[in-house]
């Protein structure tokens, strides 16, 4: 008899509610005599729901601290991830319901499932405790956004698709390679491990050449990297976003940013943690090339959804910076950093969807010009995720900023600190172009808003939650100083 | 605790000599009568086909090969499974329901949506100009080139003669 591992099904109850959920819209989409996307959605909500409830059920968890052969682990950490992701793929499903109906021959009920399955993969990327989880996860989540880049079939999309699924497999290659260096530096791949050692404790207790373990921690960075498009590895980044259809980018920008770093965080915090003086110097340097490549490059841009995309390489970058200081507090910052990135994320592409009632062309800044006139409520929304993404308080941007910095400062790296100010001065002035345009320009000719109601209500809340954020700080900081203690 | 990798590097060494020796070998022992049926792909007789315009498929052959793959890789796991069913138990026997559970939904989804159908949905409908004048391009290039004849037959009838 092959023994199997106790059988714990509740702390992965959320990724089987969604993987069921997902597969349930498929056979519906299967057999739907005529698209319709309002049963999709609900199929979609009564999974994410549910999802959720089971999630906050783990919060106060009483069981072992890992689960399922210690595949899994089971803290506030993955909870806090759980909401956030769960929390991107709502309003994704939201934004889309209305993104279809615009044009109802582009609809695809596809998209349900597929971002039902690639949550659950986040989801399960948060959790694990073991890198060939994680690789499972990851490609579980990848495979999915390939197909949801290009689910319109436009030219763009199908273009953004192959050029994001040949590098993304590029960059697993490397993952994996890495997990195959970590297998050969501790004869393990779970990253703590309770019935026998883990990656963890093995390396705390080898002397000896660590060779190895530097190789799989140099190709483990190459992969996170690539997830979390941190310059170098950002070039799919402007690409993708520019050609993905719009909710695809919300969802994808929001929610695989916090995914692959809740991810990297267990891995390099926890995992990685004897190694801890050899990989900071690494992420220091992705910190400070993202930074400045994203800011920098973004001033060139005039094409909005570009311009979020490189955005989105120096956030990667500030994320990197509160992640230097390798304890609990930098671990707290980024996490904060995070939720609050998710969210304005989240909002800001809700927005660019809105802004023309034609969608996908019109991404270009001439088409906000006078937006203020067209419609003042999307310019005003859109008005306080850009000073958010620009660090201006008081917005939930800002006080994400002051705690990375002040968490590098307190690991004494001071330098990555003025580095992050003085790019964000230099992004500050992309951020408020794009507010000139808006309300100083003459409006431009022939574009319509879009008048949809359930998106807007959506990012009208997205905008408070980032206001309340940014006065309040610590409604949420409250909640994430339990869950960025991350056990061993 | 390199030198644990050691055989594998006498392996490859090994491979290595083993694969130019041979070839060295032959190419000193055997007679050297070249002829163009040699060079053929198949010696039994079977002319290879050159495919219309350079090396073009029907891109529904790259979806029967996905699907194909789908099925394929079931069979790779019912193996193992089958010959360690007893020492699995029950928890294997319901690990499998539920795996080929998952692969019989793909199946209906793929039934359902066409993919077995050879003929049907070949264009999605908001791409539908630009498709048919890509294929039309496409296919009026392969005819062209169809109607010249390919210089295969010519050398392999030579050879033949010879």
């Amino acid at each position: 008899m092959i023994p199997t591992p106790a059988l714990e099904f509740r702390p992965i109850l959320p990724e089987i509610l969604l993987c069921t959920f997902a597969i349930v819209g498929m056979l519906y989409e299967a057999f739907a005599r005529r698209p319709d996307p309002v049963p999709h959605l609900a199929i979609a909500i009564v999974g994410i729901g549910p999802a959720a409830v089971t999630a906050y059920a783990l919060w106060d968890w009483s069981g072992p601290s890992y689960v399922l052969g210690d595949t899994v682990a089971v803290d506030r950490f993955s909870v806090v991830s759980r909401f956030v992701l769960l929390g991107a793929a709502f309003v994704g499903c939201l934004y889309y319901t209305h993104y279809a109906s615009r044009d109802p021959g582009s609809f695809r009920g596809e998209f349900y499932p597929l971002t039902l399955f690639a949550t659950a993969g986040m989801t399960l990327i948060t959790a694990a405790n073991d890198l060939i989880v994680i690789f499972l996860a990851l490609e579980l989540l990848s495979l999915s956004l390939y197909v949801l880049t290009g689910i319109t079939g436009r030219r763009r999309a199908s273009e953004a698709a192959m050029k994001y699924f040949l590098l993304g497999a590029f960059s697993s290659a490397f993952f994996l390679y890495g997990v195959a260096m970590a297998y050969g530096a501790a004869t393990s791949t779970k990253i703590v491990g309770v019935a026998a050692p883990g990656i963890v404790q093995a390396l705390a207790g080898q002397t000896g050449s660590q060779a190895l373990a530097l190789l799989a921690m140099a190709l483990l960075v190459v992969g996170f990297a690539f997830k979390v498009s941190a310059a170098p590895f950002h070039m799919w980044t402007p690409d993708v976003y520019q050609g993905a259809p719009t909710p695809v980018v919300a969802f994808m920008g929001a929610a695989t940013k916090v995914a692959a770093f809740f991810a990297l965080i267990r891995v390099f915090d926890v995992g990685l943690q004897p190694l801890t003086w050899d990989w900071t110097p690494v992420i220091y340097g992705l910190a400070v090339v993202s930074i400045v490549v994203g800011s920098v490059v973004a001033i060139a841009q005039r094409d909005v959804k570009r311009l979020l995309a490189y955005s989105s390489i120096a956030h990667a970058g500030f994320i990197l910076t509160g992640l230097t200081a390798a304890n609990s507090t930098g671990i707290g910052a980024a996490m904060f950093y995070l939720v609050a990135y998710a969210v304005v994320t989240l909002g800001a592409f809700g927005i660019v969807m809105l802004v023309s009632a034609r969608g996908e062309e019109q991404t270009s800044l001439d088409a906000y010009a006078g937006l203020a006139r067209r419609s003042p409520g999307l310019a005003a929304l859109m008005t306080v995720f850009l000073l958010s993404l620009g660090g201006i308080p008081p917005t939930a941007g800002f006080i994400a900023k002051v705690t990375v910095f002040s968490a590098a400062i307190g690991a004494g790296n001071w330098p990555l600190a003025v580095v992050g100010v003085v790019a964000s001065v230099v992004a500050a002035y992309f951020y408020v172009r794009v507010i000139v345009y808006m309300y100083m320009r003459e409006p431009a000719e022939g574009i319509e808003s879009d008048d949809g109601v359930m998106p807007r209500i959506a990012a009208g809340v997205l905008a408070a939650g980032i206001v309340v954020l940014g006065i309040f700080p610590g409604i949420l900081t409250g909640i994430l100083e339990p869950a960025s203690i991350v056990r061993w | 605790m390199l030198i644990d990798y050691l055989p594998i590097v006498v392996m490859a060494v090994l491979a290595g000599v083993f694969a130019v020796g041979s070839l060295m070998a032959s190419s000193m022992l055997r007679p050297n009568r070249p002829n163009p049926v040699k060079l053929s792909a198949y010696e039994c007789g079977n002319d290879p086909v050159r495919l219309p315009s350079g090396e073009r498929f029907s891109v529904k052959f790259y979806l029967v090969a996905m699907l194909f793959i789908i099925f394929d890789i079931e069979t790779i796991f019912l193996f193992p499974w089958a010959v360690s069913f007893r020492s699995l138990g029950l928890f294997g026997l319901v690990e499998m329901a539920v795996f080929i559970g998952l692969v019989f939904v793909a199946y209906v989804y793929i039934w359902r949506k066409g993919g077995f159908d050879w003929s049907a949905g070949e264009i999605a409908p908001n791409e539908a100009d630009e498709v048919v004048e890509r294929e039309r391009a496409l296919f009026t290039r392969s005819e062209q080139e169809v109607a010249k004849p390919p210089d295969v037959n010519e050398w392999q009838g030579a050879g033949r003669a010879g």
